[in-house]
């Protein structure tokens, strides 16, 4: 026997402070309790509509743990070599280069998987010593500090850093005919104290050079800084991030000057400097103009040839290398032993220069 | 006695309303003192993680030195705290006034249907990548900024700060500090407008009823009774402005100078993180010193937020009962 508690059969209002509380009868029962106030909603609703939350919840709980448990799984397959995956990380300037090879390596070898991500030069260093990846791409010298943490570098492709400036410079013509000195750029990078275009081409114009060097620690500026015999952090001029920054940058300033990696200087497709782009010459032998020896910016293949022999000057033209931690073993020796062999043949295509031969086999006698 | 009634066949006995009342409790009060703590792990973990380098060189030395040459072991972090509070503070100044006054207006002046579509405006404001703001700085705002200062620099260059001495290109404090405003004033926005509305309507009767004109109600009862969500909302921001990173990097010139003036380039701290992790391997101590430069980020955020608490305590003992 139950009691049945009074029902309301309309909607009461109930003031409470500037709320207003609407309540409804409740066909299904309501809770008994001391208050004897409805709750407002038929409690079989109620319960279906717990029921449904938890579930809700314990399915996404179980979803969530399933995708741990899946990725965790898949990571420690990785660790496994029989899998077999190659993992690159590190500079931009070598992931063009890193992703061909990765390409042919994945097709001549099925089973094998490389996989390349980019984040600059340090990210790459420290990503391979502290094991995350297999090979880091670094396009600077390796330091001494990253050598001491076990790091052993190994030259796979050569590619160069550039001057650029504005093709609406004011004394663009000067500076095409006589070039610049390396003089001039550690006045401009280094000590600050070249200040005006006139200055730097020999001639009266006193429009302001604005100096660009990148924000972010890459390697391209530590060549550049190397060059010019400091470091990055000695470089002076506004930052701007990223190698594309730079470019876009001096695009769009008539009187800028920056420096840049080859392949973010020239068009990829048309072989030519960027639009907007000038790549500024280097007066090598000194003697305060341009020779024909001394001419090869105009196409991106000229300049690849200066650099294999040498004509351009190295640094700014730089070996890029392979980090690895300690002597590579298994996938990754035959990776790098690859790279070294069969992987010079494909750096013309996209856009680098192959080792010399002497270099190349100094090279490959790391690996042993 | 169990609740039993025709639809709830399950009894629910004492002790399971009692457990479950309990242990909702104990659950929440898990979760709570967990988010407390967070902040306290968070900065006890990056105290540990710089000691080498506090260790090394004394922390004056550290605040009050402008060379930055981590290769030769200089690290004075002068230059970046200087442009991180120049940059920061110009863009609260630009940013704090307008939002102050867009919330007012959106909260006591506008119709309920323009509010209407002026929320979800502002929340998308606030959804936008970083760095989608900083690809338009260096599109719109660095190119603006450029073309103005000469003017500003010939005009109001006596003034301290406006000067265009040091001015190359518009990668500068301003193009940063506008960017910022930009940024930030969504967050404050919203949370003034939410901050306004809560007062309650009869504060605002009982004013219009003693005569006030509508102006004199917000000023000096609406806004009155909602300062501390104001300072809040003006906290939010700064921590926000403070810590904005990609955005600002991309416009601001990365120059490690302190700045003299807004139309010089300036490098703020979360610059100097984001610029630097990846060599933070390579030399010795940079990664100590990153690290400590997150620190003084956090140090800098907690000062700020207890500041204004304890002059929105001072401002509101005086005037408010």
């Amino acid at each position: 026997m139950s009691v049945r508690p009074p029902y309301f059969d309309s909607a009461v209002e109930r003031e409470n402070g500037s709320r207003r509380v609407l309540e409804c009868s409740a066909p299904g029962g309501t809770a008994q309790g001391a208050s004897g106030v409805t709750n407002g909603l038929p409690e079989r609703r109620n319960k279906v509509r717990r029921s449904i939350c938890l579930a809700g919840l314990v399915l996404s709980l179980l979803l969530g743990l399933v995708v741990l448990l899946l990725s965790a799984g898949q990571a420690a397959a990785q660790e496994r070599r029989e899998q077999g995956t190659i993992r690159l990380s590190g500079a931009w300037a070598l992931y063009p280069m890193a992703v061909k090879w990765a390409a042919v390596y994945e097709k001549d070898h099925p089973g094998v998987k490389v996989e390349v991500s980019a984040g600059g030069a340090g990210k790459g260093a420290a990503d391979a010593l502290s094991g995350l990846v297999d090979v880091g791409m670094v396009s600077r010298d390796i330091q001494p500090a990253e050598m001491d943490r076990g790091g052993l570098g190994i030259p796979v492709v050569k590619d160069a850093v550039v001057a650029v400036v504005n093709e609406a410079n004011p004394v663009l013509r000067e500076l095409l005919a006589k070039g610049m000195k390396r003089d001039a750029f550690v006045r401009l990078w280094m000590k600050g104290d070249l200040k005006k275009w006139g200055e730097a081409s020999g001639t009266a114009v006193a429009e302001p050079i604005h100096v660009f060097t990148r924000s972010d620690s890459c390697g391209a500026a530590e060549t550049w800084a190397q060059y010019l015999g400091g470091k990055q952090e000695d470089l002076k001029g506004v930052g701007i991030y990223g190698d594309p920054g730079i470019a876009e940058k001096v695009a769009g300033d008539k009187l800028g000057i920056g420096y840049n990696n080859l392949n973010f200087a020239y068009d990829p497709k048309t072989r030519k400097p960027i639009a907007g782009l000038v790549v500024v010459p280097i007066d090598v032998s000194d003697n305060g103009r341009i020779d024909g020896g001394e001419r090869f910016y105009d196409t991106k293949d000229e300049l690849l040839r200066a650099i294999a022999d040498g004509r351009y000057p190295s640094p700014p033209a730089r070996d890029l290398n392979f980090l690895t931690k300690g002597k590579p073993t298994g996938l990754v020796r035959d990776f790098v032993a690859w790279v070294l062999t069969e992987g010079q043949k494909y750096a013309d295509e996209v856009g680098y220069v192959p080792l010399a031969e002497a270099h190349r086999r100094e090279a490959l006698k790391k690996l042993e | 006695m169990a609740l039993v009634s025709r639809t709830n066949p399950l009894p629910q006995t004492a002790l399971i309303r009692k457990a479950t009342d309990r242990g909702g409790y104990l659950v929440f009060r898990a979760v709570t003192i967990l988010l407390i703590v967070l902040p306290g792990i968070l900065a006890v973990s990056l105290l540990i993680r710089a000691r080498p380098i506090l260790a090394k060189v004394p922390i004056l030395d550290l605040l009050t030195s402008s060379n930055w040459h981590p290769a030769r072991g200089e690290f004075g972090f002068f230059a970046f705290i200087l442009g991180s509070a120049w940059v920061t503070i110009l863009a609260m100044v630009i940013a704090v006034p307008l939002c102050l006054l867009t919330a007012i207006y959106v909260s006591e002046y506008a119709s309920p249907a323009f509010a209407a579509v002026f929320k979800p405006v502002v929340d998308v404001l606030a959804g936008i990548p970083s760095i989608v703001y900083g690809l338009w700085g260096v599109l719109a705002i660095v190119p603006l900024v450029a073309g103005v200062a000469p003017a500003v620099g010939r005009y109001l260059g006596f003034v301290p700060g406006l000067s265009t001495e040091g001015f190359l290109t518009g990668d500068c404090v301003l193009s940063g500090a506008l960017v910022l405003a930009v940024m930030v004033a969504p967050v404050i926005i919203a949370v003034s407008v939410e901050v306004l509305n809560s007062v309650p309507l009869e504060l605002r009767e009982a004013a219009l009823s003693v005569g006030a004109t509508k102006w004199q109600t917000v000023k000096h009862v609406v806004v009155r009774k909602s300062l501390a969500g104001l300072v809040a909302a003006i906290g939010l921001g700064f921590a926000r402005a403070l810590g904005e990173t990609m955005a600002v990097l991309m416009v601001v010139g990365n120059v490690v100078n302190a700045p003299h003036s807004i139309f010089e380039p300036a490098y703020p701290l979360p610059a100097l993180i984001a610029n630097n992790y990846g060599e933070m391997m390579s030399v010795p101590l940079y990664d100590s010193a990153l690290l400590l430069a997150a620190l003084w980020l956090m140090l800098i955020v907690i000062l700020f937020n207890l500041g204004a608490r304890i002059g929105l305590r001072l401002v509101t003992a005086r005037f408010w009962r």
